[in-house]
């Protein structure tokens, strides 16, 4: 579950305390200067913000598909909460009638905890499939329908189904004195929240789920089901909202509609963005920043310059100094941020991780192990692929086959059907008709993860690296799922592979940081990773020099040797392809018009015709 | 049978008004990508500046051409102060940066104008009805399909007949290859935020003679209606926010006269559910842009 216990329990761990101790301890400190009811009141909805916002992170930092609708569970935990945990005396007055018997139920705050976030986790469960089923096809915009949907469907019931929820006047109310009194089971969601965050951010699962995140495409090429990650992060984060939903009930001692709404949805969001959507720490920091924003926009609103300790008779700035100051605050803080930052103050930034790099031991680049034996038995077929979109059809049953101790090369004129095969082969593309498999096993049609499962891994022409993860971790995620689901072959480590590809030390930088060279790089051993029975290669040297590229061919025959891979790739540089390649094929206009070896290729009269564009002369 | 011409003939009325929103945040997307959470806020600004003239002694026929040129210059200066700012971002930031244009606007209004709701009179013949055959219609419906229709067609129009309409479609299609043909992206995202803002006014004049009154939130609900329909027609066609909106109002009518007795109060929770659910089973809403990825 976790593949390092230092890296992603251990140090996760130490850097939930300090964040947690840091965070309570300035809010505490806050309180006891500014003494008051007030102050300690302000304080306490900081702290249950924190973990509505920690809640709402672990769903949209780790998945990067944007929620409106986390309120929404909120709003499903807080009636439910309110329900069970208020006493039938203080029910019997707004909803005598309640449905199911409801109204004589009352379980105490602990138990309807426990209840809420049961039934939340069910409805986000059924959601989840839907998130899924949408996810998978339109990405982003599907999800923000759905849960902005759910937001207002919970609202509506919230207010109009008045039996229930007490509607919009009367609510449901806690009698007096029934109300939170203790910070204590706020302290300990907090702690929990944080640290669940942290732990699920560094496990396999966070780690898959993020890499989806950064290139959805490109994680199923690498084996991902992003779905099933990204369920898991829902329901995770439903639960933290859950509970953080039914502490702020408790907490304000009453529940009507509009306390999980809009208004809550964009406070918990501004937050959320202006710390760094992408990191627990910079969440807290945002409920921090935030919390402060607003508490001296409001105070600046009533008190005006008495704020400042100065009263004046004719004061410049009264017309700013007025009752809707901190909303006008909030919406600048989202817009200035979004325009000036959008990644928040931290981006990705976690104090555990800081603490990792300056605190470990410092490892050495490790020697290169000796090649693998290549599984020669393991031969990709292709046969008779048509592709036809609408009247074009972009491959006319091509077909060919390579064993996995080969290079073969595809080339062929733009437009010749080259990327649409290995697209069709990697499942990216459907065919209209015809066949792939792999040693004997029928993968046309299989969706793109379980092909790279199968063995069969691609890279892109137009780089797809996980960005914003490190260089290692680009090379780590493929080797994760190698783990799960690739033979028991001997791979070679992460930091073996990092140092073959000529990147150990850039191995903590960005992927996005690197340049064009070691991108390509970095790309060809991601995709060795994943020990893989073939590398699919399209255009591994686009953009090269000459001498890059045939730096290119060293690369890609040492990597492949090291996971004992074959492999298949396109390119137009006919140094590089007859340098590298044991077999040609040659496609054009969607089908294979020459085989052979490299010489054979190079004499061949269809060849240059096609590639010259003039007639062969026969 | 006369009762369901009738919810049909309100339901058109109603999904009129969705349809030229929804037109307005298809136009934008088309171009920028982004899903106008602000887009309703036109109104808002219209709005109180209706309001302001009522005060003055101005009738509706004055007003109603103000508010389209008010919205105009509203949704020009939006996309001037915030979204120019933000053009090629991410998904996510567009999404955001709408959504907080969208409070901004309101909370502007809390602040300066005061939270309390002001309320204008209608025009006089709004409950006007007229009788075809046993079927009573309201005059207002029939107006609002009339103006619509006239609309949709001078959108068509310019859509297909200008050069600027040529520029926008191409755009809508390919916003990097429209650039490099040599279309001035400027001068095609301000167009289409003024057609955005001229749709968005013209339903602005009947959702502002419906509800005779405006408010710092009333941008919430034509934003939802717009976006929604939008949606559902399949983001990025035109032809499909039309048919969405249409959708939407006759859903809303049907659906309100249908359900029984205390669920009708949830009609609007029942149209959420039932997009939601098409969402889930058709991700691409009712007619689907191709939008796949080339890899």
């Amino acid at each position: 579950m976790f593949p390092n216990l230092r890296r992603d329990v251990g140090f996760p761990f130490l850097g939930s305390v300090a964040l947690f101790g840091l965070f309570v301890g300035s809010g505490l400190l806050y309180t006891s200067l500014q003494g008051g009811r007030a102050s300690g009141n302000l304080i306490t909805a900081m702290f249950i913000d924190a973990i509505m916002v920690v809640g709402i992170q672990i769903y949209i930092g780790n998945t990067g598909v944007f929620s409106f609708g986390h309120i929404g569970f909120g709003a499903i935990a807080g009636y439910t909460f309110a329900l069970f945990a208020i006493d039938p005396v203080d029910k019997a007055t707004r909803i005598a009638d309640a449905p199911w018997g409801l109204a004589e139920v009352g379980t105490g705050p602990v138990l309807a905890a426990v209840i809420a976030v049961v039934v939340t986790l069910v409805i986000a469960a059924i959601i989840g499939i839907g998130l899924a089923r949408s996810g998978a096809q339109s990405g982003a915009v599907a999800a923000t329908v759905i849960t902005l949907a759910l937001l207002f469907v919970t609202h509506e019931l919230a207010r109009s189904w008045v039996r229930l929820t007490g509607g919009e006047r009367a609510g449901l109310a806690f009698g007096i004195g029934d109300t939170l009194d203790s910070r204590l089971p706020i302290y300990l969601a907090l702690f929990a929240s944080i640290l669940a965050a942290r732990l699920f951010a560094q496990s396999r699962a966070g780690r898959l789920s993020k890499a989806a995140r950064e290139d959805d495409l490109a994680a199923r090429a690498m084996g991902i089901n992003p779905i099933v990650q990204q369920t898991i992060a829902l329901l995770l984060s439903v639960v933290v909202v859950a509970v953080a939903s039914s502490l702020r009930v408790y907490e304000v001692g009453s529940v009507l509609p509009g306390l999980f709404f809009f208004d809550y949805t964009l406070l918990t969001l501004v937050m959320l963005v202006v710390g760094g959507r992408n990191s627990v720490t910079g969440s807290i920091l945002g409920v921090a920043v935030i919390t402060a924003a607003r508490e001296v926009a409001r105070r600046l609103g009533s008190e005006g310059y008495e704020f400042f300790g100065i009263g004046l008779d004719d004061a410049p700035l009264d017309w700013l100094f007025r009752e809707g100051l901190p909303r006008v605050v909030l919406g600048l803080a989202m817009v200035g941020f979004m325009i000036w930052r959008s990644d928040g103050l931290l981006s990705d930034w976690e104090m555990d991780n800081w603490l990792w790099r300056t605190f470990r031991d410092n490892p050495k680049m490790p020697d290169l192990p000796g090649p693998l034996e290549a599984v020669s038995s393991s031969e990709l077929q292709a046969s008779d692929v048509v592709v036809a979109f609408g009247g074009f059809r972009a491959l006319d049953g091509a077909s060919m086959a390579a064993t996995g101790d080969e290079i073969i090369g595809l080339i062929g004129p733009n437009g010749a059907g080259k990327t649409t095969l290995v697209n069709v082969i990697t499942g990216m593309v459907p065919p209209t008709s015809g066949s792939v498999s792999l040693a004997g096993q029928d993968l046309t049609g299989a969706p793109s993860f379980k092909i790279a499962r199968a063995g069969l891994v691609r890279t892109f022409q137009n780089l797809r690296l996980f960005g914003l993860l490190s260089v290692r971790e680009n090379v780590e995620i493929p080797a994760l799922v190698a783990q799960q689901h690739r033979s028991a072959r001997k791979l070679p480590s992460i930091d073996e592979l990092v140092a073959a590809a000529g990147l150990w030390e850039h191995r903590d930088r960005r992927a996005s940081e690197l340049d064009y060279g070691n991108s390509r790089r970095l790309e060809l051993a991601r995709a060795a990773a994943l020990g893989p029975q073939f590398l699919l290669l399209d255009e591994p040297t686009s953009g090269m020099s000459d001498s890059e590229s045939l730096q290119m061919i060293e690369q890609v025959r040492r990597m492949a040797s090291l996971v004992g891979a074959g492999v298949l790739v396109i390119d137009h540089d006919l140094n590089f392809i007859t340098g590298i390649c044991d077999r040609i094929y040659c496609l054009d206009q969607g089908a294979v018009i020459a085989a052979g070896t490299p010489e054979q290729i190079q004499a061949d009269p269809q060849v240059r015709a096609a590639y010259l564009g003039v007639s062969a002369p026969v | 049978m006369t009762e369901l011409i009738q919810n049909l003939i309100d339901g058109l009325g109603r999904g009129s008004i969705y349809a030229l929103l929804a037109l307005g945040v298809a136009v934008i997307f088309g171009v920028m990508h982004l899903l106008n959470f602000a887009h309703g806020e036109l109104i808002t600004v219209s709005g109180y500046v209706a309001y302001a003239m009522f005060n003055q002694g101005w009738s509706w026929y004055l007003v109603a051409p103000l508010i389209v040129v008010v919205a105009i210059i509203a949704s020009l200066l939006i996309e001037r102060v915030a979204f120019s700012l933000v053009r090629g971002a991410s998904d996510f930031t567009l999404v955001l940066t709408s959504f907080g244009v969208h409070f901004l606007v309101s909370a502007m209004f809390v602040m300066f104008v005061g939270a309390r709701v002001k309320t204008f009179s209608e025009p006089g013949w709004i409950a006007d009805t007229i009788a075809i055959g046993p079927i009573n219609v309201e005059v207002f419906d029939l107006v609002v399909i009339g103006v619509t229709i006239v609309t949709l067609l001078l959108t068509v129009a310019i859509l297909q007949k200008t050069m600027f309409g040529l520029a926008l479609r191409a755009a809508a299609a390919d916003f990097d290859t429209a650039r490099l043909m040599g279309i001035d992206s400027n001068r095609v995202i301000r167009g289409a935020f003024a057609l955005s803002g001229a749709l968005a006014g013209i339903a602005g004049i009947f959702w502002l003679m419906r509800a005779g009154n405006t408010a710092p939130s009333s941008g919430i609900d034509p934003m939802l209606k717009g976006v929604l329909a939008a949606l559902i027609g399949g983001l990025g066609s035109m032809r499909g926010a039309v048919l969405g909106g249409l959708a939407l109002g006759v859903a809303e009518v049907v659906l309100r006269s249908q359900l029984p007795g205390e669920a009708a109060a949830l009609t609007e929770g029942v149209v959420f559910a039932l997009i939601a659910l098409l969402f889930i089973f058709r991700p691409q809403g009712i007619i689907s842009v191709a939008t796949a990825e080339r890899v």
